[in-house]
């Protein structure tokens, strides 16, 4: 008995990210060799030719789980009955461009795709933003779609999270994999907070912390920390091209573990709707460390947070009140 | 024997089956802490910063070449000019986080690209752009092939499977071959797979059926407007058991003409549409390519590869040409008896005459 396909929308489908999302989500990385899926592809007229290339070269690749393609200009025929929705389109960050250089622009996007999710997706959708800036995207999206439940509206910050994982498995010359729990608190911009505190690393004698491995707080305090936070501005100075790989990767972990459930004594980030918990602002789209089961996140509570860590978090808070504030001034 | 000494027996077997089973589950149980997972496989993509590379090695590094439980390491070749934009690449694989991945080696050097490498896929060439026909390109891919294949000879692991894919794809994997001699003449392929997806899609297209339900098209010949995508023995599993493609589509007209001609020319409709070369698709058929290659086909079905031609349906040998295979145990086998029929036979043999003008244009940018 094959399981019901499931339809994934990826808006700015023709872009650079989607190209290397589409495949992915094809192929059953996204949601289980076992899930099938239609796709439906998002984008501006201007892209509506390069949008159908993108569905041609689909069926070209003859993908034995993907029952369907949708590509469309028109939003209301992309959110038509999706359970999953992933918005890529926006306007990519160019060398030299900081988030707020962008933010008007999406701001009227997101309020747009807002009412169509609203009226035409699925219940129980789930929308992950991933157009910068992730964070405040993802809250006029919310509200503007006052119907969708909060905790169906959240933001890619497992980007960063996994490339925290990456710089301490390379610092410590370890696999990847050997490593987990680190935590990408607030916004997903240069004043994100990488925290390996609670981090371990799976060793020949058990699971030992991070920071025990390291030995070495400085470059934890400080070089770790800028190298996760300007990762996307170094893919941009080596490809002259935003990182979509990557992107299209941690969007696909970020899905899948939402969908099929956080390993046992693992946690992932994920920018979601904040309940005030580790005082941090309610009411704000902000990363916090989460598991998830049965389709649902949940917040991880009380870790500690030292003073080094408290100051990290209320900063990315900060700015991410300010954009709020920016965004709203955006659509007056 | 009386009941008594049977009973005993059987005791014994009993108590001696318990024991064997419970010993098989602990030496089991133990074997999970000792971790015993497979060693990483070396995989070469040459042109490793380019399009095609960019979503071919997120593909191989989540398992979709070589199946979920195998690692790989990954080593990226491309050009000086392109170093920075592959360092780039690899920042985002490190950044990716891949369980499956446990290296990544990015170069300019061929030499260290090829060190020890158990799969070689060739992308790296010339991009054919808008307008440009694969003749046009030819003689700068023939350098760049002959030189590559003597750093694959003296590097690679033995019994490196190679898959061609930079267009002329069949000349260059010829001329792969050609300079590498002492590599097996079956371990160089060339990538038509890309032809036999479309062709599915194609016909998964016109009958309004899953594409998983098409199987068994052919492409034949070169990978180029002159190839044929015969469907003479495919078939669709329907409700009622396997059809023939012929039979269901009942349009033998266009089976003879649109069809052939929208999957010869698919790649320059891509390239109109996207400003771009096909490179998702390509990926993906190369790791189809290579997956059905290492792990085998399934059963009752065949795929296309271009291969080393041995005579077979009368085709020219010495020629990389695109034939039904069936692949078991890491080797390709060619699809034999399959019935020719005349439209058949001049499509197949267009395409060989093409393959013998490009392997002489080939000789002739060499001198």
């Amino acid at each position: 008995m094959a399981k019901e396909p499931v339809r994934v929308l990826v808006t700015g489908a023709a872009g650079q990210i989607g190209y290397a999302l589409v495949p992915m989500i094809a192929r059953g990385i996204m949601l289980g060799a076992d899930q099938p899926v239609i796709l439906h592809m998002l984008d501006i007229p201007p892209a509506a030719e390069a949008l159908n290339g993108v569905k041609m070269e689909l069926i070209d690749a003859a993908f034995p789980l993907l029952k369907g393609v949708v590509a469309t200009t028109d939003v209301v025929e992309g959110c038509a009955g999706v359970n999953i929705a992933v918005m890529v389109g926006g306007f990519p960050r160019k060398e030299g461009m900081e988030r707020k250089d962008v933010m008007s622009k999406n701001v009227s996007i997101y309020k747009s795709q807002a009412s169509a999710l609203e009226k035409h997706a699925a219940a129980n959708c789930k929308v992950l933003v991933v157009a910068n800036p992730a964070n405040t995207n993802a809250l006029i999206l919310k509200e503007f779609a006052p119907s969708i439940p909060e905790k169906n509206i959240t933001c890619l910050t497992r980007l960063d999270h996994n490339r925290a994982l990456g710089q301490i498995s390379e610092r410590l010359n370890v696999q990847v994999s050997d490593v987990k729990n680190a935590i990408i608190w607030g916004n997903h911009s240069s004043s994100q907070y990488p925290d390996v505190n609670h981090a371990t690393v799976k060793t020949p004698a058990g699971e030992k912390p991070v920071r025990e491995l390291v030995a070495n707080d400085e470059w934890l305090n400080g070089e770790f920390i800028a190298t996760v936070q300007q990762r996307g501005a170094a893919i941009i100075k080596a490809r002259k091209l935003s990182s979509a790989l990557s992107a299209a990767s941690s969007a696909c972990d970020h899905i899948r573990d939402w969908v099929l459930g956080t390993p046992e004594g693992t946690w992932v980030s994920m920018g979601v709707y904040s309940d005030g918990s580790y005082n941090v602002p309610a009411g704000l789209i902000y990363s916090f460390p989460v598991t998830c089961v049965s389709g649902e996140w949940k917040i991880v509570q009380g870790l500690h947070i030292d003073e080094f860590s408290r100051k990290k978090l209320d900063a990315t808070a900060e700015e991410l009140t300010e954009e709020k504030a920016l965004a709203y001034s955006c659509i007056s | 024997m009386d009941s008594m000494e049977y009973l005993q027996l059987l005791q014994k077997i009993l108590v001696v089956s318990v024991s064997l089973y419970l010993f098989s589950k602990i030496i089991k149980h133990m074997a999970t802490f000792i971790n015993v997972g497979k060693e990483p496989l070396r995989v070469l993509v040459t042109g490793a910063a380019g399009q095609i590379g960019y979503s071919l090695v997120p593909m191989i590094a989540k398992g979709m070449m070589l199946g979920q439980d195998q690692p790989i390491i990954l080593h990226l070749l491309d050009i000086e000019p392109a170093m920075e934009a592959l360092n780039g690449v690899k920042m985002e694989l490190i950044d990716s986080a891949f369980p499956l991945l446990k290296g990544v080696v990015a170069t300019t050097n061929a030499m260290e690209a090829c060190e020890d490498v158990d799969i070689a896929i060739m992308v790296g060439g010339y991009p054919r752009k808008e307008g440009m026909e694969r003749k046009d390109v030819m003689s700068e891919n023939v350098s760049i092939y002959k030189d590559q294949a003597a750093a694959l000879e003296m590097n690679a692991a033995p019994n490196c499977k190679i898959l061609v894919v930079a267009n002329p794809a069949n000349t260059n994997a010829l001329i792969l071959k050609e300079f590498a001699p002492s590599i097996p003449e079956k371990d160089i392929t060339c990538l038509t797979r890309l032809d036999h997806n479309r062709a599915l899609g194609q016909i998964s297209e016109k009958l309004n059926v899953d594409v998983s339900y098409v199987k068994n098209v052919i492409l034949w010949g070169n990978h180029s407007s002159t190839q044929y995508p015969d469907v003479n023995h495919a078939t669709v599993i329907t409700d009622s058991g396997e059809k023939s493609v012929n039979e269901l589509v009942a349009d033998d007209q266009w089976l003879k003409t649109e069809f052939i001609t929208t999957v010869q020319q698919r790649g320059a409709a891509i390239i109109k549409a996207r400003k771009l070369s096909s490179a998702m698709s390509a990926a993906s058929a190369a790791c189809d390519h290579i997956r059905d290659w290492v792990l085998g086909t399934p059963k009752g079905t065949w795929v296309s590869m271009g291969v080393y031609s041995d005579g077979s349906y009368g085709i020219p040998s010495g020629l990389i040409y695109s034939f039904p295979v069936t692949c078991e145990k890491g080797e390709w086998s060619i699809v034999q008896g399959l019935k020719i029929d005349e439209f058949s036979r001049e499509k197949m043999d267009a395409t060989a005459k093409e393959l013998i003008e490009e392997k002489a244009i080939a000789h002739s940018c060499l001198n």
